[in-house]
């Protein structure tokens, strides 16, 4: 029952941070670049809750947003999974405590979506490519999800700590002994 | 009975002299009594005053409150008319909106005439920075089909990519996979202009002809060719051009007579 509410909740997070991203962020952009929260979304689950959660959340997600407002079915669908593989394999490896290793995996895991989501498209639709613009604007991305990441950083831990218990209570202490 | 007869007289003379005495006093001006005043006054005064503070204190007290009770059932009357007309305000607000709405479409309309249109609004914008696309609320319900063409007050919009019954999606031409082929107005010669990442207002213009003359505000419209935009569309004026050593490299940034950021009313070119 506590599972089942848990990913009611997390539906509901993606629901919010959907018409965040599409009616607020539009306008509190940084030299009209607005951030990506759904990242940070995928990033936490598949930390806090695991891969077997994570993964067909993050595909879910990915497929709901291709339909909605993808070009073609696949980019997001795609490179969530991927992004949902890749931090469900390295969660071990990493201290959810620190602050700055959180940060570290923000930056990396929107670099790596933003670069596989524009090259897709680009030689999947254009086949054009402009590389100075994309970075500029990456980086700018990459700077708006970290100072996300920082400000809902104490709610994030919490929160995931919380899922954390819900879902891995066999693995937690496994985890440290 | 002459202690009796005693008494009597005693009995007449005092009442002779009270009445004496309240002939005279009777008889003396009020004003003449004003020291006489002043002496009761001293003694009585303070405790007149004190009486009448008190008395004063309680009537004063009493119609305070019967102010408040007058206050607090106009206060509410007032609220009730505030929140009347805030409520009208509101009301004419929406229907100020609205008016606006049909205005631009009336507008529109009238521009495109020669065109079959049908106005709808933006409801989604893209979530990603690196494309542009718009979501307006026309579906297959309203006639709306893959590759129709989308224009504004303004000018060019874009065209349909998909479509479900309510809804369509919308690729605009600042996306960076959207590739147009115009012209130049005044020259008639043709040229592609495709979206950049650089800045959503912006084109970039290629494959100009080595023999045409493009000048900074030349007006660009739709050439016809490509199948999906009909010509003469108007896109926007040229922002600057730029030489390359390669005359056949070189390029023009448009400035979209849209504004994408500001994008709310539509046209779905039909036929």
């Amino acid at each position: 029952m506590r599972k089942a509410i848990s990913i009611f909740i997390l539906i509901l997070t993606f629901v919010i941070i959907y018409f965040l991203q599409t009616n607020i962020f539009n306008w509190f952009t940084i030299a009209g670049v607005m951030p990506n929260l759904f990242i940070i979304l995928v990033l936490f689950i598949n930390l806090f809750v695991g891969i077997k959660v994570g993964i067909p959340f993050a595909v879910i997600s990915g497929l709901y947003l291709d339909v909605i407002m993808g070009k073609s079915i696949g980019a997001y669908t795609i490179m969530f999974g991927l992004i949902a593989i890749v931090v469900g394999l390295l969660e071990k490896r990493f201290s959810k405590d620190s602050k700055i290793t959180i940060i570290l995996m923000v930056m990396a895991v929107t670099a790596i979506f933003e670069t596989g989501i524009y090259g897709y498209q680009a030689f999947r639709l254009s086949g054009y490519i402009e590389p100075i613009s994309f970075i500029i604007k990456l980086l700018i991305e990459i700077f708006y999800n970290v100072i996300l990441t920082i400000i809902l950083y104490p709610i994030m831990q919490k929160a995931g700590y919380k899922l954390e218990s819900i879902f891995k209570q066999n693995e937690v202490l496994t985890r440290y002994f | 009975m002459n202690r009796s007869k005693k008494t009597s007289r005693i009995g007449i003379a005092i009442t002779i002299v009270v009445l004496i005495v309240i002939v005279i006093v009777s008889n003396i001006k009020i004003e003449d009594m004003s020291n006489v005043e002043n002496g009761f006054g001293i003694i009585v005064m303070p405790i007149q005053n004190g009486l009448t503070y008190l008395k004063n204190w309680i009537s004063g007290n009493d119609s305070f409150f019967t102010n408040v009770g007058t206050l607090e059932e106009e206060n509410k009357n007032l609220k009730e008319k505030n929140s009347e007309l805030e409520k009208n305000l509101r009301e004419l607000e929406v229907i100020k909106s609205e008016n606006e709405v049909l205005k631009e479409y009336v507008n529109l309309k009238d521009k495109y005439t020669n065109y079959e249109t049908i106005p709808g609004y933006v409801i989604n914008k893209d979530i990603s920075n690196f494309s542009d696309v718009v979501i307006i609320n026309l579906g297959t319900r309203d006639g709306i089909r893959i590759n129709m063409p989308v224009i504004a007050e303004e000018g060019l919009v874009g065209h349909v990519i998909s479509v479900t019954e309510t809804t369509a999606k919308v690729q605009t031409i600042v996306d960076t996979a959207s590739t147009i082929s115009c012209t130049i107005s005044s020259s008639n010669d043709n040229l592609i202009a495709r979206g950049t990442l650089d800045d959503e207002s912006n084109l970039k213009a290629t494959y100009i002809p080595t023999d045409a003359t493009i000048l900074e505000g030349d007006k660009i419209e739709t050439s016809g060719l490509g199948g999906i935009y009909p010509r003469g569309v108007y896109i926007g004026t040229v922002k600057k051009v730029i030489s390359t050593k390669n005359i056949t490299d070189r390029y023009a940034i448009i400035q979209t007579a849209v504004d994408f950021k500001k994008l709310d009313t539509v046209l779905v070119i039909t036929q």
